[in-house]
């Protein structure tokens, strides 16, 4: 919605900010967003001062995606193996229970 | 257009100003409006209270786009529009420009069918692979009828019956929604827009997903799901109500009106559903177009007052824009001022137009920007909301330059996405590829037209009537005539 070059530096620095903060509350798409979004004002823009800023926070962005990535990945493998084992556990942790096939 | 032809001594011939404006009008500008506070609004959806069963709580807090007019406050302070001359209207080559806007309207008009085809695509595909969003489930609280009834007359009767009472839903959102911004109670409005894009977006992605989760009939386990909604809800409400990439916000829009249509279309009875669909497109040409017609009466209050139209989402091919209401014309002209060439069309850029002119720069083309209100749809607190209807509006804005191209776009609608998509998913309903696909072409056509009547036009236009009506007749006509004769030819091998 917005163009990022018709921005001022200080409002990208503003927005870039508020994403990454943001996405310390369980938003890992914020900050994949966030990195994205800002890969090309942090690397292949013209420096201008607020970029180091904006460069540090779309690596964390991307790091922090990194690492919910492998949190979400892990758990599913461990939640699809042992759904069956884990007694009641799992079933309540269940949101659909897959249909027998007759 | 009175104003184009009173003002436009340059080009006496009426042909040829009919020519510029077509060509002004084919070219969409996006909207640059300046200092409109971030009061995005989105689809306003309403929580019902009554007590039925969760999914037609659901439904009827689906529904209702309010129309929103998006403007991007951030993006006007730099505008790079250069316009032309305002004198030598008629000097400039007329060639140059006639390709220049032909090419740049018709691209735009075709970027306006992939995001209509995805939020039709995305609908039946959810449809055809799901069987939990049939038709026929709960009953909703907005058509309150079955139709299991048994002889056709009845049918008919409840039908017509279940219809007055959505419409009249539909017509008293509208008529609060203006009341509403009469008053001046933006505040309202806008705590009402994100309690709806906050209801669609978390309640009824939820739903979705449980839905997708049963027919794929693996176990998903809970706390991915509520993580999942989670991400895909907050990162929505930022994207749309704050600020965002833009495709992000165009694909949230989509989505969000697919999310929609899946619930209308589950829960409205079969004959209901093309009462609905036809008597919505009627209001939808009396709203907007008659003189005391609530939509119109929006649109020129909001004009008077110089400020944005009610704020509520539009999609835009290139920049979505979010309109605030709320405040008074902005300091910094957005566009440029009218040349004598500036249609006046039922907007709010016109008052901006004059007192900026002094300050432009440039010279504005005539470019009219195309604008799809969305109308109707007020939710009210106690009931649920009303898809928007959407409105096409034309202004003048600014030029084409290259380095704006990401400003400027076509703009269309929520409400007009989501009544597409109802009507292909009942298409759709039948199994028979033909009905779909003719449906799908005619709603497409329906579209260019309505889309080439406001270059010509250039006034508010709604976006439904045209589509909707070759939807239906094509839907009926091949449905009981085309099929069959089809199938005919097919078995006595005739070829035509």
């Amino acid at each position: 919605m917005v163009s990022l070059s018709k921005k001022s530096p200080e409002e990208r620095l503003n927005i870039c900010r508020k994403y990454y903060r943001a996405g310390f509350a369980f938003l890992p798409l914020l900050w994949l967003i966030n990195a994205i979004w800002f890969y090309k004002q942090a690397f292949k823009v013209e420096s201008y001062p607020q970029q180091a800023q904006i460069r540090t926070y779309v690596i964390r962005s991307a790091i922090g995606t990194l690492i919910w990535i492998i949190i979400i990945v892990a758990w599913n493998i461990t939640f699809q193996l042992l759904r069956t084992k884990m007694g009641p556990l799992g079933d309540f942790l269940t949101f659909v229970y897959p249909r027998g096939y007759y | 257009m009175h104003r184009l032809i009173d003002d436009n001594q340059d080009s006496p011939d009426e042909m040829t100003e009919l020519l510029k404006s077509q060509d002004n009008d084919t070219i969409i500008d996006g909207p640059e409006r300046p200092n409109i506070t971030n009061l995005p609004d989105v689809a306003i959806i309403q929580t019902s209270t009554d007590g039925e069963n969760i999914s037609s709580n659901a439904a009827a807090t689906a529904s209702s786009h309010s129309r929103v007019e998006a403007i991007d406050p951030q993006d006007h302070e730099t505008t790079h529009r250069h316009r032309r001359n305002e004198q030598p209207d008629e000097q400039r080559p007329l060639n140059i420009e006639h390709e220049e806007i032909f090419k740049y309207g018709a691209s735009h008009v075709v970027k306006l069918f992939v995001p209509v085809s995805l939020c039709m695509l995305i609908v039946i595909i959810t449809i055809k692979t799901t069987s939990s969003y049939t038709p026929g489930g709960a009953t909703w609280a907005y058509t309150p009828f079955t139709e299991d009834k048994s002889t056709n007359t009845q049918r008919i009767l409840f039908s017509l019956a279940n219809t007055f009472i959505f419409m009249g839903f539909v017509i008293t959102a509208t008529v609060i929604l203006i009341l509403l911004y009469k008053f001046k109670c933006y505040k309202i409005i806008h705590g009402w827009l994100i309690l709806t894009t906050l209801m669609l977006l978390f309640f009824f992605l939820y739903s979705y997903f449980s839905s997708i989760s049963a027919s794929l009939n693996r176990p998903i386990d809970m706390i991915t799901i509520c993580f999942i909604t989670w991400n895909i809800g907050a990162v929505g409400m930022f994207c749309i109500h704050w600020k965002g990439p833009l495709p992000v916000q165009q694909a949230y829009l989509i989505f969000m009106s697919a999310l929609l249509a899946l619930v209308f279309y589950k829960f409205l009875p079969d004959w209901t559903g093309w009462l609905i669909l036809g008597v919505i497109s009627i209001w939808d040409l009396i709203a907007v177009l008659c003189p005391k017609g609530p939509l119109r009466i929006l649109v020129e209050t909001a004009h008077e007052r110089g400020e944005q139209i009610f704020p509520a989402l539009i999609y835009s091919s290139t920049m979505v824009y979010m309109v605030t209401a709320v405040d008074p014309p902005p300091s910094e002209p957005q566009f440029a001022p009218d040349n004598i060439n500036t249609n006046i069309a039922v907007n709010v850029d016109e008052t901006l137009n004059e007192e900026q002119r002094n300050q432009r720069a440039a010279i504005r083309n005539n470019n009219a920007r195309r604008q799809l209100i969305p109308r109707s749809d007020v939710p009210q607190t106690a009931t649920r909301r009303e898809p928007a209807r959407y409105v096409v509006e034309r202004s003048n804005s600014p030029v084409i330059d290259d380095d704006d191209d990401d400003e400027k776009g076509v703009k269309l609608g929520l409400g007009d996405f989501i009544f597409y998509s109802i009507l292909l998913a009942k298409a759709s309903a039948l199994g028979d590829w033909n009905v779909t696909i003719a449906c799908y072409v005619s709603l497409l056509i329906g579209l260019c037209l309505t889309l080439l009547l406001l270059a010509i036009i250039r006034k508010a236009l709604p976006a439904l009537p045209i589509s909707i009506t070759f939807g239906l007749v094509l839907y009926f006509s091949t449905v009981y005539i085309i099929g069959p004769f089809s199938a005919e030819l097919n078995l006595g091998q005739v070829f035509i």
